[in-house]
């Protein structure tokens, strides 16, 4: 089977959904967001069957084991998020539909592309595919200031990640003559300085793009204007891409152990204290989660220190994990901002009184954000020391696990609102089905990983082999 | 017996039968409160039936580790469940099965949402005996975290806030922070458990990977040879991981706030057999695998545990809530429990073994008469109390019985553990140590005899009325626990037989031939 079935099934997918908003009367036009869900699913199941293909050598589309493992990351993270964005009845989200869709899509389009892209051009031109449409999503309530003035935020600091990051690159193809990985890799074994240079410059704009800090800036705004269903995938899938695109990049595009190791030990001690730490004070759930979500990153980033096979499969087997915890803990923030009309802690008030089943859902994902045994966020973060030990780097591990103990404060701080405080309505919370399926999912994915987490870390040590 | 006892997987039914109490519980009492109390009680006797039955059992010739069971879990890197007791860890079974099984009955008037309190506790139970029965550290450190996590809501929904009144310089920080509240307690425990908790899981990686990374059995580890820097700083990282939980000066200070706001068969629990769990740790772990550096820091390890014993009964000595003055009095006795352990004599380590079973029981008694006394007063303040002694008088003889269990009077097994203890200090590389030790003794005849005096024995007070002595249920957890008192009292070799099959080859280890 041809490597571009994926996208191939994804650009019909957006020409279908494009026709039918054409086609499309009235101002309730969430039917579309079953269409989507509909066709994700299928794409899903399809990538599922597929498996990898051996890369024809000098080739700059692959569909190997890691592209095929992110893609079905991609597509899981993108059924998640249009499950949760079926529901909103009014406002522009019932009348825009497929305008929101088809945005979303196309991010998808660009992520699936830079999986696969093994050459620095297509690499950058899905990286753009990926990062426009977020733009326009993020300021997708134009009429809400706040969420404007969050998109154009959003859109001024990516947009001169890029330009840095298309700078570094042409920095690359100066020193090694040549756009594709391999040809780097080449290069980049005679230790050319300009080379160097320039992929530090390229570290910087990926460094943007996961929101390592500090370039973070954009986010804890970014995720508290933007609509929760979009923010819960926004805070997902582009990182996972951003990861994949790293691996690209440094690992085959280098080789491992070379000089950007410290770099990226450095980038991930900072980013997890300082992701930690600013979480602290905050009251509102979705910038809390914002600063955690930087915090996860850097734990991300411990696994790429490490620079081995090992390191990059925890880091995989990380969003994995991170896809299943962050995803559902935005989710049940949105549920419960739709029953009580806001997103500050307080809202969280005797939630395990109110409504049972949301309450457990949000410990079991803060739990396993806060790396606690049994669900699948303890072997996230347990692999990626391992991973971290294995390559000497003892003193990470050590900051690593002492910062998880912050972390675990404010998680805490959540569940002593759900479980401890007196709630301040009363009554039961009602939740909307589509909601409950995909934060079960979520759960799901949790407790599963949590509980068995063998195959898939197996699978990802698979996956990761080849790129050393 | 044996026999049967390894063919039922003894030690796996003891550790699992809370967990599935605490799921059926969950899932099928709902609403019945009776139902929820009989599941904890049958599923907790289970564990205690099976824990005597296995400690009679235990063939003391053979020593090392029985009831072994073994399955693998992830090959490749070398994790199994593995599951045995040796002397050491088989009382602390049975220490478990006591304060649980009283633990249950004493928390019998638990109100409010007492379907998913039971759930907790006996979770966190399983979480216990499986650190006492595991041989394979990181199924171990699965459930150290187990016995770790419920706290949190065990305290902060069910606990009780003291009466802090800030003062000083730093009120503004006691106001901010919320001292003495229970949310305050339950977030400080935790937080400082799972802090020692990642000090714990990068020794056990240390270890792991320097011997080759290819198992995770406490017994292939024992048998890897460590190198002696190695050794150093993976035995300060688990005497700083351990300690945190067995309440080592300067790190103690979760626990007076913790023990004072949780509930009472948490408090039983978690100052009974918890804390116990950290000198276990180092016992085992730190003392077990890494005798080099065991022999050349005890130095360390008994001065720190001669200012715990001291400090410990002096804080206790100023407390004026009734329930910081155990919480105190916990602190100071797990001093001499490493203390003990710090000897590396025979007498001395089978003292602070023993210490940790004598003081798990005394203190479990004490948590639960002081539940008790609260239910009935609705006070901790120890002054406004008095003459208590009249109204509830079989109280007021448990806890008599218990202050001398603590202070070290003969025929209680408090004396036992100290005299063991002392003679261990005098036989040491650091005779001084019994100064201290012997000091701490005398505070607590201090603070014990006064707050018995006071709140039982002392003129009534005016402002109590309606008091009764404890009733029904309540009396299985005073009565199981005085007797165990008393009868290791009176046979000390009950217990110390099997530990000594235990301590002999460990300090053969530490000491060399």
């Amino acid at each position: 089977m041809s490597p571009f079935t994926l996208e191939a099934g994804l650009g019909v997918l957006l020409l279908v959904v494009f026709v039918a908003g054409l086609a499309a009367r009235g101002s309730d036009r969430r039917w579309i967001g079953w269409l989507v869900l509909a066709g994700v699913a299928g794409l899903e199941a399809l990538a599922f069957a597929l498996s990898p293909v051996e890369p024809a050598p000098g080739a700059i589309f692959v569909q190997d084991g890691l592209a095929l493992f992110a893609k079905r990351l991609f597509l899981a993270a993108t059924l998640v998020g249009v499950l949760c964005g079926l529901a909103p009845a009014a406002g522009p989200f019932a009348r825009r539909a497929a305008e929101y869709h088809l945005l979303l899509l196309s991010s998808l389009l660009g992520m699936l592309v830079l999986a696969s892209a093994r050459d620095v051009i297509l690499l950058f031109v899905a990286f753009e595919l990926m990062s426009i449409p977020l733009y326009v999503l993020a300021g997708f309530a134009k009429r809400d200031g706040t969420a404007v003035e969050a998109a154009l935020k959003f859109f001024l600091v990516g947009s001169v990640s890029s330009a840095v990051m298309a700078y570094g690159l042409s920095f690359v193809y100066g020193a090694a003559r040549t756009t594709a990985l391999a040809g780097v890799a080449r290069a980049a074994s005679s230790g050319d300085p300009l080379l160097i240079l320039g992929l530090l410059a390229a570290l910087t704009g990926f460094g943007f793009k996961i929101a390592a800090f500090p370039f973070h800036m954009w986010v804890p705004d970014t995720y508290e204007a933007a609509s929760t269903p979009f923010v819960a995938w926004l805070s997902v899938a582009p990182k996972a891409a951003g990861f994949v695109a790293i691996f690209r990049v440094y690992f085959e595009g280098t080789g491992a152990g070379a000089f950007w190791g410290p770099i990226v030990a450095a980038l991930a001690a900072v980013t997890i204290v300082a992701g930690n730490l600013m979480a602290l004070p905050q009251e509102n759930a979705k910038r809390l989660l914002a600063y955690s979500g930087i915090a996860h990153i850097g734990y991300m980033l411990v696994g790429v220190a490490a620079a081995s096979a090992s390191g990059t499969a925890m880091v995989l087997f990380y969003l994995v994990a991170y896809v299943f915890g962050n995803m559902g803990a935005f989710l049940v923030v949105e549920a419960v901002a739709r029953a009580e009309g806001s997103e500050h802690l307080g809202a969280f008030r005797g939630l395990a009184q109110r409504s049972p089943l949301l309450a457990l859902a949000m410990l079991l994902f803060l739990l396993s954000l806060g790396g606690i045994p049994f669900v699948a966020g303890f072997w996230a973060k347990l692999y990626v020391f391992w991973a971290a030990a294995s390559a000497g780097l003892y003193w990470l591990v050590l900051l690593g696990a002492i910062l998880t103990v912050v972390a675990l404060f404010y998680y805490l701080v959540v569940a002593r609102r759900m479980y401890i405080d007196a709630p301040v309505h009363s009554g039961r919370i009602r939740l909307d089905p589509a909601l409950t399926i995909a934060v079960l999912l979520c759960v799901l994915g949790v407790v599963a990983l949590g509980l068995w987490p063998k195959p898939l870390v197996m699978a990802a040590l698979r996956v990761a082999a080849p790129l050393y | 017996m044996t026999d049967f006892l390894v063919r039922i997987h003894a030690l796996s039914v003891i550790t699992w039968s809370p967990f599935v109490g605490a799921l059926l519980i969950m899932f099928t009492a709902r609403r019945h409160p009776l139902a929820v109390r009989l599941i904890a009680t049958v599923s907790v006797s289970v564990s205690t039936v099976l824990s005597i039955l296995a400690y009679a059992a235990y063939n003391r010739d053979a020593a090392g580790f029985q009831f072994y069971e073994k399955a693998p879990l992830v090959e490749q890197l070398g994790i199994g469940y593995e599951l045995g007791v040796d002397g050491i860890s088989l009382l602390m079974v049975l220490l478990t099965s006591i304060i649980i099984f009283a633990g249950v009955f004493a928390s019998w008037t638990v109100a409010t949402r007492s379907q998913e309190f039971y759930a907790l506790l006996l979770a966190l139970v399983t979480g216990v005996y499986g650190v006492f029965v595991s041989l394979d550290l990181f199924v171990f450190f699965l459930f150290y975290e187990l016995a770790v996590l419920p706290m949190y809501l065990l305290i902060g929904i069910w606990g009780s806030s003291g009466d802090v009144r800030p003062r000083g310089i730093f009120a503004w920080a006691y106001r901010e922070t919320g001292v003495g509240s229970k949310e305050y307690a339950a977030m400080k425990l935790t937080l400082y458990l799972l802090f020692g908790s990642a000090f714990i899981l990068v020794g056990i990686f240390a270890l792991y990977v320097s011997a080759g990374a290819t198992s995770f059995s406490f017994l292939d580890l024992e048998a890897a040879s460590f190198d002696p820097r190695l050794q150093r700083w993976v035995f300060l990282a688990f005497y700083v991981g351990f300690g945190i939980l067995a309440g080592i000066w300067p790190l103690h200070t979760w626990s007076p706030d913790g023990h004072a706001s949780a509930p009472t068969a948490v408090s039983m629990l978690h100052a009974g057999v918890l804390m116990k769990l950290g000198a276990y740790g180092v016992v085992r772990m730190g003392m077990g695998l890494l005798p080099d550096a065991a022999a050349s820091l005890v130095w360390l390890v008994g001065g720190i545990a001669c200012i715990n014993v001291v400090y410990g009964a002096l804080s206790a000595m100023a407390q004026v809530d009734l329930k910081y003055v155990i919480a105190y009095s916990s602190v100071s006795h797990m001093g001499l429990v490493m203390l003990g352990a710090a000897t590396l004599t025979e007498a001395g380590l089978n003292g602070s073994v023993f210490q940790m079973f004598a003081h798990g029981v005394m203190t479990g008694l004490f948590f639960a008469l002081v539940g008790l006394v609260y239910e009935k007063a609705h006070s901790r303040a120890i002054f406004s109390m008095g003459g208590f002694g009249r109204a509830m008088p079989g109280i007021a003889t448990a806890f008599t019985i218990g202050g001398l269990s603590s202070l070290g009077l003969p025929a209680t097994s408090g004396f036992v553990a100290e005299l063991l203890t002392f003679m261990g200090a005098w036989a040491s590389a650091h005779p001084w140590w019994l100064v201290p030790a012997v000091a701490g003794t005398f505070l607590t005849a201090v603070y014990v005899l006064r707050v018995a005096k006071q709140i039982f024995w002392g003129p009534p007070s005016p402002h109590f009325s309606h008091l009764e002595d404890a009733k029904g249920p309540e009396w299985v957890a005073i009565v199981v626990l005085v007797a165990v008192i008393v009868v290791f009292g009176l046979l000390p070799s009950l217990a110390l037989a099997p530990v000594d099959t235990a301590t002999v080859p460990l300090l053969a280890r530490i000491l060399g031939p």
